[in-house]
């Protein structure tokens, strides 16, 4: 039996381990290497360059606009779309009565809700290259329709509004589905908080603001977490949907791009590697403060 | 810029830069071949060559029985016209039997067999999947070609191969001072419209920029919009610009933007086409919206009778086609002359080759790679890709005495007035990000989010942050 | 995250509601509120699909009209001119080789992980998870030079073990817990009647487990259904592009010529078999979230 153990247990992991090291963690050592140096991809000719590649990064105007963009991506798009998702599962129970149940129409809302959500960036943002088209978009016919045409733009061509325009799109393609997470959560919580709450005559607010907040604050946390990630990367719908990409002149540049232009256009592939590594370390800090501020919170509470 | 090549298969004859996911492509295959190349290393021996004896009638030294591989690149050309040209090589050298190899990635299929220095005798490089170029030259796997441009041409022994190419045919294939590579198609670039529409309004195609300005007062009082372009890639915009400072300041200023000169983007000529764009910008004369249109959807506008001009390439009539509606009869223009001393005629053009062919040097059939590129390019071989193509092969006069599609007719016609004003800039192929740099600039400037010296600084700027770095590998011209 | 909150939430999507006196003035608000988003997150995917009926010059000219007549051909055209079916296929390879790897190796991983002690188990189950949290753009470029020289650039099996090599973390993170909530006695039951342990495993623990496999499955599934960035560099070759990939090229570049009406019809094919299959299976989707996320 123990030698059977064994033979399972190396038949069990090895094939998932030498996939993983091969494809995944030794990919993500040798960007650390390939940010030292200089490489071009013509083999034998990378040459250690040390803090050359970091050092260039804080001149590369590009680049800078595109962590500004991603700065203002990771606060503005988590806080919209989870406030959205919270705004939304709370007006889902709150029309119930007892501030747990769902109002009328539940089901067809969480299943209309969660769609975008199932859909590939890619295909969000092509649709929304067309929803946005200062022509003959869906956004700006709507307004003419509506008798706004003076606020119809060319969504995606004005400096100020591009940045909005593709936040806005990350936040349309996911608000349903932290929405469905968040009642998900709240239908969880126990029957009897809801009930003690009732008892004591408290209002449909009051009780999602004493009862179903708190208790869905480990949710909300997670959901940072992942829209904070997906807030720094933003490729996709930038790479597809914006002039340039990445434009005008800047205003949706996202270090995604900037990493993917110069590594696969440009051939730097050792100053890519080094704006990957940036791209690392601010992840790492989002995910470590992200969780301690959890803890922090936890803490008080108890 | 055009040297890029047909980006992928699926895309028949856009000579075009407007996609990362296609510059993607093209720099995924490129690293294959880098490490297989160079560690093959590059002696320069001699394979063990079968020549012929050269004579009049058989200037490279074809070995008549000679066998020959040819790979050909089956895009949206297909493969029929390189078909033709092995008719006509088999024609000559009865002798010889032809290996043909019509694919689509080229570099998949072909990287192994330069590792093992048995490549075909002649490769037309092109597409997605293709071969690296730089990697190619530096590992000294090409044959030069100088001996087949200075080999009389197939139809007329009187004239060098070399003279029946159109301009810049042998720069575009120039590495390092030797001819490597030499490509088969050829594309312009212009302002286009609709010839029917301007004849029955009485618009007369512009000569000079004065004569641009008031014909788009005229037609913008007609309730159309002067000009659109392809917004979402501001490089479009970019073409007539550089083509108008180009030849208001010559080949010194072509000259001297390629070779990253101080202050070569503060040039008179630079400024005044910036200015000249500024104002077109500046008098509404661009249709509102262009700036945040794709290439489809500016050119659709266009076609529907939105807009009188567009910037575009030579691609542009296939590209619309079924778009376009009957009877749209587009055509091209030159950009108009900016001032009456311009450096360079009215009729000078942007243009520029692709569809590289190659010799390998480690070729068993060097002489015989030579002699096919010799009958691939004469004209009735051009001739014959032209009428089932629809596009201008890289040989003078090939089109001469078709009956060719307006727009097509059109670029040749543009093309022949040119006669040896048809020039190109290079830094777009050598300096990726500065071109990017260029298109970013132009952007603002025709949004009116930048004057015309503000344009010049920051160009300038790029520029010299790139001059300055050592990184960068220079090319001079 | 337990088995028990997957039970509890499961049939929560179709609550019991017991009679209802009348509406309240408290439900008008909610129920706008909900109407709106629900409009503004529907009518985007309904404005794809109606257009996919639409000839060029209708979508072009009039955004807002409905099809004369619905035009088929527009979606005739993009499956076979378009190459959507041919993308469409490339992605049911893709992901369904992935996917079946995927949850082979991320079950036996989390498996094993979950119920045996052993040095270094903690170490392993480290790694696995600490590449959740990781960019995958960091990795990007070195990734592509290793399949490139393992010569899978641009195959089918390439992006198969590198989809499951991306997708195993997650797997293993999800399933971990799980495996550890499944009790003992049967496992032992087993174990008394001879069965060797990875008959235990295969023939008793995954078939207990088939709650959390169906919802990371689901998961699994969509995640690598709409991966976009791994094929963009690791999938050079038009000819084997994936669905969102070929999309992606056909906006972009959109082939030979314009062709708006046959893109949306592309979307809308692109869209169904995932919005298909979350109406079917809606209920584990759901259930596999609060799984995930009350843990």
């Amino acid at each position: 039996m123990k030698h059977g153990r064994l033979r399972f247990l190396v038949g069990a992991l090895v094939p998932a381990l030498v996939l993983h090291v091969l494809f995944v963690l030794s990919p993500y050592a040798q960007a650390f290497y390939l940010s030292l140096t200089d490489w071009t991809g013509v083999a034998g000719e990378a040459h250690f360059v040390g803090a050359g590649n970091y050092a260039r990064l804080g001149g590369d105007s590009l680049f800078l606009d595109a962590v500004r963009n991603n700065a203002i991506m990771l606060v503005v798009v988590p806080v919209v779309t989870i406030g959205l998702g919270l705004f939304l599962a709370s007006m889902l129970h709150l029309g119930g009565r007892d501030g747990r149940r769902g109002i009328a129409g539940t089901r067809v809302y969480q299943i209309v809700y969660f769609f975008p959500q199932l859909l590939s960036l890619v295909i969000v943002a092509v649709l929304w290259q067309f929803i946005y088209n200062p022509n003959n978009g869906l956004l700006n016919g709507a307004l003419r329709a509506a008798g706004l045409g003076s606020a119809a733009r060319s969504w995606l061509a004005e400096p100020n509004l591009a940045l909005p325009a593709v936040m806005a799109v990350l936040v349309w393609s996911s608000a349903g589905f932290y929405m469905v997470l968040f009642s998900a959560a709240i239908d969880s919580i126990p029957k009897e908080l809801f009930e003690a709450a009732l008892l004591d005559g408290a209002s449909g607010w009051a009780t999602f603001r004493k009862v179903t907040l708190p208790l869905v604050r480990d949710t909300v946390q997670v959901a940072f977490v992942y829209l904070g990630i997906a807030a720094l990367d933003g490729f996709a719908v930038v790479q597809v949907m914006t002039v340039g990409p990445g434009g005008p002149d800047g205003a949706t540049e996202v270090i995604g791009l900037s990493l993917y232009r110069n590594a696969f256009t440009y051939g730097k592939f050792g100053y890519a590697s080094a704006m990957g590594v940036a791209l690392f370390f601010a992840t790492l800090t989002l995910a470590v403060l992200a969780l301690r501020a959890g803890r922090k919170e936890r803490v008080e509470l108890a | 810029m055009v040297q890029v090549m047909n980006p992928s298969p699926s895309l028949p004859n856009y000579p075009s830069r407007r996609s990362v996911l296609k510059g993607a492509a093209g720099v995924a295959i490129a690293a294959p071949l880098l490490s297989a190349c160079v560690t093959s290393g590059s002696n320069d021996d001699k394979p063990a060559a079968s020549t012929g004896d050269k004579s009049a009638d058989n200037p490279l030294g074809v070995k008549d029985d000679a066998p020959l591989e040819v790979v050909i690149f089956k895009g949206g050309y297909g493969d029929d016209y390189a078909k033709h040209a092995e008719d006509l090589y088999k024609g000559k050298h009865t002798k010889a039997t032809i290996d043909h190899k019509g694919i689509q990635k080229v570099g998949e299929a072909l990287q192994p067999r330069f590792v093992a220095n048995t490549p075909p005798d002649v490769v037309d490089n092109t597409g997605a999947g293709r071969l690296d170029l730089a990697t190619l030259v530096s590992a000294k796997q090409l044959s030069d070609l100088t001996e087949l441009l200075d080999a009389p041409s197939f139809d007329d022994p009187g004239t060098k191969v070399r003279d029946t190419l159109l301009p810049g045919v042998v720069d575009d294939g120039t590495f390092d001072k030797q001819v490597l590579t030499l490509n088969f198609t050829y594309t312009v670039w212009g302002l286009w419209y609709s010839k029917p529409l301007f004849a029955s309004k009485g618009w007369a195609y512009p000569k000079t920029w004065d004569e641009m300005l008031a014909l788009c007062a005229t037609i913008k009082a007609a309730g159309i919009a002067p000009w659109t372009y392809q917004g979402k890639y501001p490089e479009y915009m970019n073409d007539p610009l550089l083509t108008m400072a180009a030849k208001i300041g010559g080949e010194a200023l072509l000259k001297s933007v390629d070779n990253l000169e101080p202050n070569a983007w503060k040039a008179d000529g630079l400024k005044a086409a910036a200015e000249a764009f500024a104002e077109l910008a500046a008098k509404g004369y661009i249709m509102s919206g262009s700036e945040a249109l794709s290439h489809t959807e500016s050119q659709a506008a266009w076609c529907q009778g939105k807009a009188a001009f567009i910037p575009c390439g030579s691609w542009l009539e296939s590209e619309q086609k079924g778009v376009a509606p009957n009877g749209f009869d587009m055509v091209m223009g030159p950009v108009p002359s900016r001032t009456g001393s311009d450096k360079m005629g009215g009729a000078a053009v942007q243009a520029a080759s692709s569809e590289s062919y190659i010799v390998p040097s480690k070729a068993k059939n060097v002489a015989g790679g030579m002699e096919y590129l010799r009958i691939l390019f004469s004209k009735q071989s051009a001739k014959s890709f032209a009428q089932s193509a629809g596009t201008l092969p890289a040989v003078a006069g090939a089109t001469d005495g078709l009956t060719l599609s307006s727009g097509l007719g059109s670029t040749r016609d543009a093309i022949t007035a040119a006669g040896k004003e048809a020039f190109s800039f290079k830094f777009r192929t050598w300096y990726a990000p500065l071109a990017k740099a260029v298109d970013d600039a132009t952007g603002e400037l025709v949004n009116k989010r930048a004057t015309a010296a503000e344009w010049a600084d920051r160009v300038q700027k790029a520029a010299d942050a790139l001059a300055k770095d050592s990184g960068v590998k220079k090319y001079t011209r | 995250m337990t088995l028990a909150s997957l039970e509890r939430t499961a049939p929560v999507s179709a609550p019991p509601r017991p009679a209802r006196p009348r509406a309240r003035v408290g439900e008008v608000l909610p129920h706008i509120a909900m109407l709106c988003w629900g409009v503004v997150t529907a009518l985007p995917l309904l404005w794809a699909v109606m257009s996919s009926f639409k000839t060029d010059n209708d979508i072009l000219n009039d955004p807002w009209s409905v099809p004369s007549r619905p035009h088929f051909e527009n979606w005739s055209r993009a499956w076979n001119q378009a190459d959507i079916g041919r993308y469409f296929l490339n992605s049911l390879i893709v992901v369904g080789g992935a996917l079946l790897l995927t949850m082979l190796l991320g079950a036996l991983v989390a498996y094993a992980l979950a119920r045996y002690e052993f040095r270094g188990n903690r170490l392993i189950y480290y790694t696995f998870v600490a590449a959740m949290f990781f960019p995958v753009f960091l990795a990007l470029v070195p990734l592509f030079f290793v399949v490139q020289q393992l010569h899978l650039l641009g195959t089918y099996q390439g992006l198969i073990l590198v989809y499951a090599a991306y997708a195993v973390p997650f797997t293993v993170f999800f399933l971990h817990a799980f495996f550890r909530t499944l009790p003992n006695e049967v496992a032992e039951a087993a174990f008394m009647d001879g069965c060797s342990h990875a008959g235990v495993f295969f023939r008793v623990m995954l078939p207990m487990a088939r709650p959390g496999l169906v919802a990371v499955g689901i998961f699994n599934f969509l995640g690598l259904w709409n991966q976009y960035l791994l094929p963009l560099v690791l999938n050079p070759d038009p000819d084997r592009y994936v669905l969102a990939q070929g999309l992606a090229s056909l906006s972009v570049s959109q082939g030979y010529r314009s062709d708006w009406s046959g893109l949306f019809a592309g979307l809308t094919i692109a869209m169904l078999p995932v919005l298909i299959a979350y109406v079917a299976f809606q209920r584990h989707i759901r259930a596999g979230m609060t799984a995930g996320a009350v843990k």
